[in-house]
Formats: structure tokens, C-alpha cells, sequence
């Protein structure tokens, strides 16, 4: 039917639209990174070429926010895996009580971020945090939570997991119910332990769900910004400064070839994250 | 059996108790004086006030932020609604070499960080002038959004069935009509699921919001990341404005169960 090709066109509008609002800027920011251009001095603007990329390599701050990301990232996503995974395999029981249970569990999801990590604020402060009392009424003390640079790691990890757990548990949830009940039914007649059928048929037929969600937490997580800026700001100094942070820190201070250099690097590394996670998915097996 | 149900019930007690601990917690404390937020031993049970939004409604101009927030969000949920209805129905119906590549390359905007954009968008803005407009924030909200109405709506729109176009060709339908006229209707609840999508994604968005808005065109989301003096965050305050924020969130949540899983796999690809 010839007509049914003229509804091509149709496409042109959306894909004009997202090209233009992530492609224009993209290549503006690259070249913008290629000059010294401070805000609060317009008239100062001069090409420097790769001069910010290189500055940026010899910089300790980037290299430890480099670093704070990974931590973080890796952190965070091997925390939710676990959980994730955890209670995947828990709600793959046949009780009818547990389907009610599954979407309360999914509210964290839904909660806008800025909200989510202010309650952990709340939750998490010093003196009047929750927490803190009922550690203090334990004999543990009273540790700063946002204070203390490994503290304040552990506590912005946490507080991510506790965000996106549900995510992780829903695609590995989802996995599950595809995973054929044969299989279990013939390794139990054949004398297989739950251990067993856990890491020689869960496993292995998980293992393409397991890295999709890896790959999309690890690349949300990488890029995270709103929770560490309510919790932290990056701080205590710049124990929690993500390379995100650092970003935006210094495009607050206006140096816009060196924050646009920074972005460009994040892109650069989240596209290579991406690369080799999506060829381990590929990979035959 | 009986032993496993148990077990069962003994091991989701501390996980409910994480998940919900948390949003009981900030709801207690918006009705909570400032004394009895500070109380020690922290107070389970206590008086509720309405002291906190009170002063959120009316000691900030918060229903001018409520207005920003909402317009700024009806406005990305109609742009990419459309955008997406057009762009899904052509993915749908036209298969051409690179089409598959194509929808691919659509996921992958999404992959860029939103630091990314945001640094040049601001600077682009700051030229043509458009710093703290509720389009600057639009324009950057739907492009979040759109990459997932579309994916979502091909997937309603495969479920339609051709023949029903066809027949309202015949009749004498335009090709636009059909997709009006025939073609929406039929897969209305998938543009229901991503006109919610698309609204709460302008909903909770912050970097752009903190960047790009100014007195005119504030989000909810910075107000309430804002709510601090020079001695220190105001908590009760804050909480009463976090409930608020919430609520769409939790209404739109129950309203779309259903769609949960398929949304969150995809929805889950932003910047």
C-alpha cells in the first residue's frame, strides 16, 4: 500500500527535534572546550586548543572526582545488584500475599529525587536524625553521617540504593518469570540442591538481565547528580565531588571551556562504560 | 510450606521497614512542631500541626512555583505526546533499511549526561535570551522525555491492528485522519502511560531546573532544595513542601501499575 509509506514523514518532526536539542549543543560544547572563555571576563576569550582536556589530566581535583565517581558508581550499583537479586529471589515464591507487597515496594522509584534525599537528611542528621539516637541509645556514638568523608560515601550510596533498588529488583523480578519451571523440576528429580540449581540454571540464564540492569544503573549512577547535591554537595571538601559535581562547580565559577572540557570527558567515559558493558551482553555464550 | 511462608514474612519485615521508614518519617515531620522534630527520644506519637504548610504556602510564594512547575510539566507532556504520537505510529507502521538502527540511535540520546548538555544549553540560552522561560525548560524536558514515548507508543501502536486503517482508507480517510480519528482512539491507555511518563519527568527534574530558571520560572524541586537559612535547612518546612511535591507522584504511580515494569526498563535509559 503506497500511502502506508508516506507516514515515513511522520518520523522527521521527532527525530529533528531530538537531534537538534542533543546534537547543536553537543558539538557547541566541543567547541567551546577548546577556549579559555571566563564568564566574567567576555572580552578575554582565546582558543586554546586541547589546553583544557590537558589542564583537566594534570588536575588532582578531576582526578579524585574521576575516582569518587568510580567509587560511587561501583559502590552503589553492586549494593543494588545484591539487594536487587536478593529480593528477586525472594518474590519468586507462590505466595499470593507477595503480589500486594511488590508495588509498595516501588514507591521509592516514584518519589521525586530532590524529596528523597531530603527525608534522608532528615533521617540522617547529626543530632536530630533518627539514627542517630537509636545508635546513640546502642552505646555507637553519634557519627556525622554527611560529615566524615567515608561516612558520607556510605551514606550517599545508600541512600541511591535506596532509590533504585526497586529498579534493580523489577528487571531481575522480570527475568525470573521467564526462566522455564521445567528446568527446576528436572534438576530437582535429579537430586539438585537449591544451591545448586541457584548457580548452575539461575545464574547462567540471568546473567543477560543481570548486565542489562547493570548497564543502566551503571550508567545512571555515574551520572548522578540530585542526590549527592542535596546530601553532600560533594562535600565534606570534596570527598563525595563526582566528576558531575565537579562540573557543576566550576561552571557555577563561570569557567566555561574548562566546564564544557569536563562534560565532554564525562560523555566520553560514559560511551565507553556503555561500549564494553553492551559488548559483555553481546557475547556469545 | 507453612515454615517458608513464614520465613518469608520474617525476611520482608526490614525491607518494608527501608522502603517505608523513610516517606513515613518526612510525613510525620510535616506535621511536626519544631520542638517536637528536634525531640529526644524522637517522638512516635505527638500533636499534629498544620504550622509547617501553613508557612509554605504562604511565606513563599509557593503556589507561583506550583504554577511553574505545573505548566512547565503540561507543556512537556503535550510537546513530547505529540512529537512521540508521530514519531511512534511512523516507527511503527514504516519498516526502511536503518529503521531498526534508527529507533537504536533515538534510546542512545539518552546516554548522553544531562551536565553535558545543560553547560552549552545554558550558554545557547544565555544568547538568544531565553534564560528562566518556561520554554528553555520545555524545549530540554521533552527531549528527555520523547525517547521513551516513543519506544513506549510503538509497542501500542503494533498492537493496532492494520486493518482497521485500511478500512477507514477505504471510507475515505486521510491518512492523518486515520491516525486521529482511528488509530489513537485504539491505543489511548499507551498515550495515557506516556503522557504520565513524560509529566513526571518534568516533575522531578533538578540539574536543568537549578541551572536554567530564575525568579520567573522556579521548580518545585529547587524551592524545596533551597528551603535553608543561615541557620541551617528549615526541616519542618521542607517536609511539608516534599509531601506536597509528592503527591502527583504517588497518584500517577497507582493510576499505571500495570505499565510499571515495561516503563521503568525503558524510562530508566535518561540523562
Amino acid at each position: 500500500m503506497g500511502t502506508l509509506q508516506t507516514r515515513r514523514w511522520y518520523l522527521i518532526p521527532g527525530l529533528v527535534f531530538l537531534i537538534g536539542i542533543d546534537l547543536v549543543p553537543l558539538i557547541y560544547s566541543v567547541g567551546v572546550s577548546l577556549f579559555n572563555w571566563w564568564l566574567v571576563r567576555p572580552q578575554e576569550i582565546r582558543f586554546l586548543g586541547l589546553g583544557n582536556y590537558l589542564a583537566l589530566v594534570g588536575d588532582p581535583t578531576f582526578r579524585r572526582a574521576v575516582v569518587v565517581t568510580g567509587v560511587f558508581t561501583v559502590g552503589s550499583v553492586l549494593v543494588e545488584l545484591l539487594a536487587g537479586l536478593a529480593l528477586a529471589l525472594l518474590f519468586a515464591q507462590p505466595f499470593s500475599f507477595l503480589r500486594p507487597i511488590r508495588a509498595v515496594l516501588l514507591l521509592p522509584l516514584f518519589v521525586v529525587p530532590v524529596v528523597g534525599a531530603t527525608m534522608w537528611r532528615l533521617i540522617l542528621h547529626p543530632d536530630m536524625g533518627v539514627v542517630n539516637y537509636y545508635l546513640n541509645v546502642l552505646g555507637l556514638g553519634q557519627p556525622a553521617w554527611l560529615g566524615e568523608p567515608t561516612l558520607a560515601m556510605i551514606a550517599i550510596v545508600l541512600v541511591d540504593a535506596w532509590r533504585t533498588i526497586p529498579f534493580m529488583f523489577l528487571v531481575i523480578h522480570a527475568g525470573l518469570e521467564t526462566l522455564p519451571a521445567e528446568l527446576y523440576e528436572a534438576a530437582r528429580v535429579d537430586g539438585a540442591s537449591w544451591l545448586q540449581s541457584f548457580r548452575f540454571i539461575t545464574v547462567p540464564l540471568l546473567t543477560y538481565v543481570i548486565l542489562l540492569a547493570v548497564l543502566i544503573r551503571g550508567m545512571d549512577a555515574f551520572r548522578e547528580f540530585d542526590i549527592i547535591f542535596v546530601l553532600t554537595g560533594g562535600g565534606p571538601g570534596t570527598a563525595t565531588e563526582t566528576i558531575q559535581l565537579l562540573n557543576y562547580r566550576i561552571f557555577g565559577l563561570g569557567h566555561m571551556g574548562t566546564a564544557n572540557a569536563v562534560g565532554i570527558v564525562t560523555l566520553v567515559l560514559v560511551a565507553l562504560m556503555c561500549f564494553l558493558l553492551i559488548r559483555a551482553i553481546l557475547r556469545p555464550r | 510450606m507453612r515454615t517458608r511462608r513464614l520465613l518469608t514474612i520474617l525476611a520482608l519485615l526490614p525491607v518494608l521497614a527501608w522502603t517505608l521508614f523513610p516517606l513515613y518519617w518526612i510525613l510525620t515531620a510535616s506535621f511536626k512542631t519544631e520542638l517536637s522534630l528536634y525531640a529526644k527520644p524522637p517522638q512516635w506519637v505527638f500533636g499534629p500541626i498544620l504550622e509547617n504548610y501553613k508557612r509554605v504556602l504562604f511565606n513563599i510564594p509557593f503556589f507561583e512555583y506550583l504554577w511553574n512547575s505545573t505548566l512547565i510539566a503540561m507543556g512537556t507532556t503535550v510537546g513530547s505526546l505529540v512529537l512521540g504520537t508521530l514519531a511512534g505510529y511512523g516507527f511503527s507502521r514504516v519498516k526502511f533499511r536503518g529503521s531498526e538502527a534508527l529507533r537504536f540511535l533515538v534510546l542512545l540520546t539518552r546516554m548522553v549526561p544531562r551536565m553535558t548538555l545543560v553547560v552549552p544549553y545554558y550558554l545557547m540560552m544565555l544568547k538568544i535570551g531565553m534564560l528562566d522561560t518556561y520554554t528553555g525548560l520545555v524545549i530540554a524536558y521533552i527531549s528527555f522525555a520523547l525517547p521513551f514515548s516513543i519506544w513506549l507508543l510503538i509497542g501500542f501502536f503494533d498492537d493496532v491492528p492494520i486493518e482497521v486503517e485500511e478500512a477507514a482508507m477505504v471510507d475515505g480517510c486521510t491518512p492523518l485522519g486515520t491516525l486521529i480519528r482511528v488509530v489513537i482512539p485504539i491505543a489511548a491507555p499507551g498515550l495515557a502511560v506516556a503522557a504520565i511518563f513524560a509529566f513526571l519527568v518534568s516533575w522531578n527534574e533538578f540539574l536543568f531546573a537549578l541551572i536554567l530558571s530564575g525568579p520567573a520560572s522556579k521548580t518545585l524541586p529547587v524551592v524545596i532544595a533551597g528551603l535553608t537559612t543561615d541557620l541551617g535547612p528549615l526541616y519542618g518546612e521542607m517536609s511539608a513542601a516534599a509531601v506536597m511535591v509528592m503527591l502527583p507522584n504517588v497518584v500517577m504511580t497507582l493510576v499505571m501499575q500495570r505499565y510499571v515494569v515495561r516503563g521503568l526498563t525503558l524510562g530508566a535509559v535518561k540523562g
